[in-house]
């Protein structure tokens, strides 16, 4: 195989801006002049809004404008259009939005947000899943039968916001065998912050009527969506641009201060920025969500997996969000990794009186994967088989049936456990680290996806040279826009990278594009510039088969050069070809499109999935291996391998970088990044002195090996690398601390408390009879 | 209050709280932000700034405690316009960067950590960069490309 | 923000001067690290502050033949910097190159510290209380000296009307060592901190002083243990079994990191830590 042109370790173009503090991110944008916006938010969980009173806030000094519900009298949602902008009748979780303000500075803005008079009564809340799907709960919607709904299929019923079910082969025959032995686990797990550093920010003005919004976003086509939904005004008359994103990890995926930021602009007509500031970014974070989670199998003779049922309740919070498409793939990732006789998948999103939830890098796939490595151990434990013995032999392999029925191709699973093994044995244990403590470690598998979906590019080839790409694609830090982009289109056209230019995203100037998340940019922005680069060389080529006197499938593309392919050094230089062309048929540019295959699955498998089949799978096997301090809970990390499918890898060195950041972020998941709720529906955890996020000393070099070769429809053979770093590492991690500790390991994250809890049994057994 | 400082050089008085967190001053009414307003509680580092050289959390000093300190932010590293200083270098060519935010900190805090310490070991660098947050990297290139800086074999 | 305001920070150039800005109303401003946070904490940093860093002395640690003044304004970098050489005093040496993160531990003074009356994880108190140290406040009424640990229980109705001008710790043949537990390995506060120091003769412990910190909300000594650890040589195994014997002196705090119960638990973890590093000698 030989190595294709797009792979490189191209260095990142803004790295040196970055460096020396010249990138100019959404929240250094705020110039003066510009109106301060800020928020007045609910301090119930729930209640009536008897009285809202703002005319006190508009005598204030510097306020410009107050905008409420009516202002803003639009629903948006995921599936079911469930969400105001802000809270008008009724408050559902504590730090609702109700009221917005301008003014010429911050101060003054809050100041007038301490004038306003409001009454809420109060209302019971339910601030737990347990408490909201109780008998008589109190419904956080009551209206919600009238909601809109936006995507069919989903069962919805009082606080369950929606349901995702699988159900393949018979399952009920298989627990029933005489011969199944039967192994049940719970899991529970908490909320993780995104906590990117640049808060979700947002910068709205009104020019030529048209509202223009400048923010910190994943997804410039949500925020422009969800503008003109809640403002009750068509999508064209919304333009969404984003500048460099200082960190999303997901939490940018939706859309929340953005339309704020455009209703303010539109009362006053003038610019207004609205910038989270740390607490209220933290207080409203658009967490992982908490889970709840029971898994069944029945276990075979043979030690194979005969069946297996599960439910996962995912706290949505107060309104759906993006839990309801979670739903979706609990399917995956407890029904991609092994082999299953039969399945039987539940998944829940149930509404509470709490802070909603969002999306965050590998979603649910990081506690479903928990869930599942540790009810495998608990298997093993149960029965008797030896952890890496019971992973080969179930494994998924080529022609293997998913959870809804769709055929895996390749054998990708079974040889990354060994490569997984390989690793071990170059980078040996660390075991002697551990000295005096409790030595564990882990081998863990995982399966997530490639959220692929609608990406558009449009690539412009130059008279001297060079290239440009517009698409609505964001740099979030990933690298995609300023590294794979970049490569891949100097590939297919003949250039250096350097010669590519990438145009920060305007909804104005790129197509339809789901956004950087979901580990889809590089594919889904790739492919679509691939095609759009087929559009230029068939221009291309068209030219210089006039100039050249040969016909158009004779040319290729080589430094700078279209030459003829039989004949090295005949031919024109790729400036002389496009000012032809120029001259001729007008100048050179193409546009491309990609969306997703739609891999089948089994009909009548799912029902309430918003993708019943994933287009890519990917793979990780993860490899750690921890200290457990016996006096003080404390988890050493000693080492860390890991082994990832990544199909091809466009810039190697990049994925690493991917791969260490992901890994460290997923430690802070399964160790130090706690969020618990208080009587009142807050999160208690809303800084970084309670909220603590890895610091250098708390992470670990993670040896890394790229599995190349596994099918993908990405462009090159590519598939996402950024997002599945973090998945199997909460999983990863508890194996081994069960290991370490022989305590059931129910819950993450395993902070010292809960692991010195462990170890002297202070709590009773997780028991979750809602489930 | 009339507070006076010097910043990056120039003598500057602005009409101001002295109680105003020096960090909202630069980027305020100095438009200098490549000192980043993340934790705002001496947490982060994102808004790491020289005091006579000395780095410290703008975010935490009252600009009425300033004095006659020189005040020198990321933007009055390199006025020459290239980044000079091999820990910024080692930043570019190792591809340690993703979103950047932490990094203005991260070269005000190590920079003169490096500087001081020649021979510096992985661990002291960690150590070193316990008040410096990053949410995207995992650390490790950081301390690799700042041992490449001290010309430390690796 | 922004809007001029004079009087709002008063600069300081006497005691007399800044306990007459304090009877004013203003409050005493050190290094800014606990006071500029006051955002962060819901609370307002309205009112008038003084700031002490003009009067004389306040930035200098003076080591005598047998104690060592320490002024309130000196930072935790400073003061790390300047016990460096000196015998005895690891513990406090270990505290304030331990305490929070680079940068805050060059703003931050003792001073501060030991005045940031909810601050309950300290790092240099329980070092302090261990070292025997003492306050020593300037008020209207004249100056007044008090054992730290004294100052810390009573600072809240004393400070008003007090001035910390310096804290002043004796030279002797203890030898001492700190130990704190933060729930990553260093950047948050600790939620237990343990500092210990011992006068060894004759291969027993013939005094030994325990400090305790971020445990109960105000940090204290440990008697039981001291008294436990006294005429026997000192072991670490043994001491970590002491404290365990007596983990029922303490009426622990619940924290949004840690409940009470967690941080108690530890305690005969850090006596150990502790221990084993008073007899390594590395801390001092």
């Amino acid at each position: 195989m030989t190595r294709p042109a797009a792979v490189m370790d191209l260095p990142r173009r803004d790295a040196a801006d970055k460096v020396r503090g010249r990138t100019l991110y959404t929240t250094d944008r705020v110039r003066p002049g510009v109106l301060h916006g800020a928020i007045l938010r609910a301090t119930v969980p729930a209640g009536v809004i008897r009285k809202l009173d703002v005319a006190p806030a508009r005598a204030m000094p510097g306020v410009r404008a107050v905008a409420t519900a009516a202002d803003a009298p639009g629903m948006h949602g995921i599936g079911v259009a469930d969400h105001p902008l802000f809270a008008s009748d009724r408050v559902r979780y504590n730090g609702e939005p109700l009221v917005a303000v301008a003014a010429d500075t911050e101060a003054q803005a809050r100041a007038a947000l301490e004038a306003i008079l409001v009454e809420i009564e109060l209302l019971p809340a339910v601030l737990t899943m347990e408490a909201a799907l109780a008998p008589g709960a109190p419904i956080v919607h009551e209206g919600w039968k009238d909601y809109e709904t936006l995507f069919e299929g989903g069962e919805r019923e009082g606080n369950i916001a929606w349901v995702a079910r699988v159900e393949r082969g018979a399952v009920d025959a298989a627990f029933a065998r005489p011969d199944a032995r039967i192994v049940e686990s719970v899991f529970r797990v908490g909320r993780q912050n995104q906590a990117p550093f640049e808060p979700r920010s947002a910068l709205a003005e009104i020019r030529d009527g048209r509202v223009e919004i400048e923010c910190s976003s994943q997804v410039p086509w949500t925020v422009r969506s969800v503008t003109a939904r809640v403002l009750a005004i068509p999508e064209s008359q919304v333009r969404v641009t984003v500048p460099p994103v200082g960190g999303g990890f997901g939490l940018k995926f939706d859309a929340t201060i953005e339309p704020v930021a455009a209703v303010l602009a539109r009362l006053t007509g003038r610019a207004v920025a609205v910038v989270n500031n740390r607490q209220e970014e933290m207080a409203t974070c658009l967490c992982r969500e908490n889970a709840d989670i029971r898994i069944r199998s029945a276990i075979g003779p043979e030690g194979e997996i005969l069946a297996r049922e599960a439910t996962v309740l995912m706290d949505a919070g107060a309104y759906g969000g993006e839990q309801v498409f979670l739903t979706t793939m609990t399917a995956h990732t407890l029904g991609g990794n092994y082999r299953l006789g039969a399945a039987r998948l539940v998944t829940k999103a149930v509404y509470t009186n709490t802070p909603p939830n969002g999306a965050f890098r590998a979603c649910n796939g990081v506690y479903n994967t928990f869930a599942l490595e540790r009810h495998t151990d608990e298997i093993c434990a149960a029965l008797g088989y030896e952890r890496m013995e019971f992973r080969r032999r179930n494994v998924l392999g080529d022609g293997d049936l998913g959870a809804t029925g769709q055929v895996f191709e390749g054998d990708v699973l079974g040889p990354m456990l060994a490569r997984a093994e390989a690793l071990r044995e170059r980078t040996g244990s660390a075991k002697a680290k551990a000295g005096n403590r409790l030595y564990g470690r882990a081998v863990t598998v995982g399966t997530w996806f490639v959220f692929v979906g609608p990406s558009t590019s449009t690539v412009n080839l130059h008279a001297d040279g060079s290239a440009s790409v517009v698409t609505t694609g964001v740099e979030i830090g990933s690298g995609t826009m300023v590294q794979a982009l970049p490569q891949i289109v100097a590939a297919e056209l003949g250039l250096s990278p350097e010669k590519v230019a990438v145009r920060q995203a305007d909804t104005d100037a790129g197509g339809l594009d789901m956004g950087v998340g979901g580990g889809r940019t590089t594919v889904s922005l790739g492919a679509a510039s691939m095609a759009a680069c087929a559009e230029v060389r068939r221009k291309l080529f068209d030219a210089a088969a006039e100039l050249l006197q040969a016909r158009p499938e004779e040319l290729v593309l080589r430094e700078g050069r279209v030459e003829v392919a039989a004949r090295p050094g005949a031919g024109a230089p790729l400036t002389e070809v496009v000012a032809h062309a120029q001259a001729r048929t007008g100048p050179v540019s193409g546009s491309g499109g990609f969306t997703r295959p739609g891999v089948p699955a089994m009909p009548g498998c799912a029902a309430g999935h918003f993708i019943d089949a994933i287009d890519i799978p990917v793979f990780c096997v993860h490899d750690a291996e921890v200290a457990v301090d016996p006096e003080t809970g404390h988890v050493e990390v000693l080492s860390y391998n890991v082994v990832q499918d990544v199909g091809r890898a466009l810039n190697p060195r990049a994925i690493r970088g991917q791969v260490q950041g992901g890994v460290v972020q997923g430690l802070g998941y399964a160790l130090h990044e706690e969020i618990t709720i208080d009587e009142e529906g807050r999160m208690r955890q809303v800084n970084f002195e309670s909220y603590r996020i890895p610091l250098a000393g708390d992470a670990v070099p993670v040896a890394l090996d790229l599995y190349e070769g596994a099918p993908s429809i990405g462009p090159l053979g590519a598939k996402g690398a950024g997002e599945v770093p973090i998945l199997n590492v909460g999983a990863a991690i508890a194996c081994a601390v069960a290991d370490a500790t022989g305590r059931k390991v129910s819950q993450l994250p395993l902070t010292p408390p809960r692991v010195l809890g462990l170890l002297r049994g202070r709590d009773p057994e997780l028991r979750l009879d809602h489930v | 209050m009339t507070v006076t400082l010097r910043i990056n050089g120039d003598l500057r008085s602005f009409a101001t709280d002295p109680m105003r967190p020096l960090l909202d001053l630069l980027r305020e009414d100095c438009l200098l932000t490549g000192a980043k307003s993340v934790c705002r509680e001496g947490f982060c580092g994102a808004c790491t700034v020289h005091l006579d050289g000395a780095p410290v959390p703008s975010c935490l000093v009252p600009v009425g405690l300033v004095g006659d300190r020189e005040v020198t932010t990321i933007e009055g590293l390199g006025l020459a316009g290239e980044a000079s200083d091999p820990l910024q270098q080692a930043f570019i060519a190792e591809d340690v960067v993703q979103c950047g935010m932490c990094f203005p900190g991260m070269v005000m805090s190590l920079g003169p950590f490096i500087a001081a310490h020649p021979g510096a070991s992985a661990e002291e660098i960690r150590q070193a960069m316990t008040g410096n947050l990053c949410r995207c990297t995992g650390y490790e290139r950081i301390v690799e490309a700042a041992l490449t800086a001290l010309g430390a074999p690796r | 923000m922004g809007a001029p305001s004079e009087g709002r920070l008063i600069r300081a150039e006497s005691v007399e001067a800044a306990l007459a800005a304090s009877a004013s109303g203003a409050r005493f401003l050190a290094g800014g690290t606990w006071l500029m946070r006051a955002p962060v904490r819901g609370e307002r940093l309205s009112g008038c502050f003084v700031t002490l860093s003009g009067i004389e002395g306040m930035a200098r640690v003076e080591a005598g033949p047998d104690r060592v003044e320490i002024g309130a304004g000196v930072t935790h970098e400073a003061l790390a910097a300047a016990l460096s050489g000196l015998s005895g005093l690891g513990a406090l040496r270990a505290a304030a190159r331990g305490a929070a993160n680079p940068g805050v531990r060059r703003l931050a003074t003792i001073g501060g510290n030991l005045c940031a009356v909810d601050f309950a994880a300290s790092d240099l108190a329980p070092a302090l209380i261990a070292l025997g140290a003492e306050a020593a406040c300037e008020t209207a009424d004249g100056p007044l000296r008090l054992p730290v640990e004294e100052f810390l229980a009573r600072r809240a109705a004393l400070l008003p009307g007090a001035l910390l001008r310096s804290v002043s710790v004796p030279l002797g043949p203890a030898r001492s060592a700190h130990a704190r537990l933060p729930l990553r390995k260093a950047g948050d506060y600790p939620v237990a901190i343990l500092s210990l120091a011992a006068v060894i003769e004759g291969g027993a412990v013939k005094a030994a002083r325990v400090g305790v910190g971020s445990v109960e909300p105000v940090a204290r000594r440990w008697p039981g243990l001291e008294a436990a650890l006294a005429g026997a040589p000192l072991d670490p195994d043994s001491a970590a079994e002491a404290a365990r014997a007596r983990l029922g002196d303490f009426a622990p705090r619940d924290g949004v990191e840690a409940e009470g119960w967690y941080r108690i638990e530890v305690l005969p973890a850090l006596v150990r830590r502790a221990a084993a590093a008073l007899l390594a000698g590395d801390a001092g």
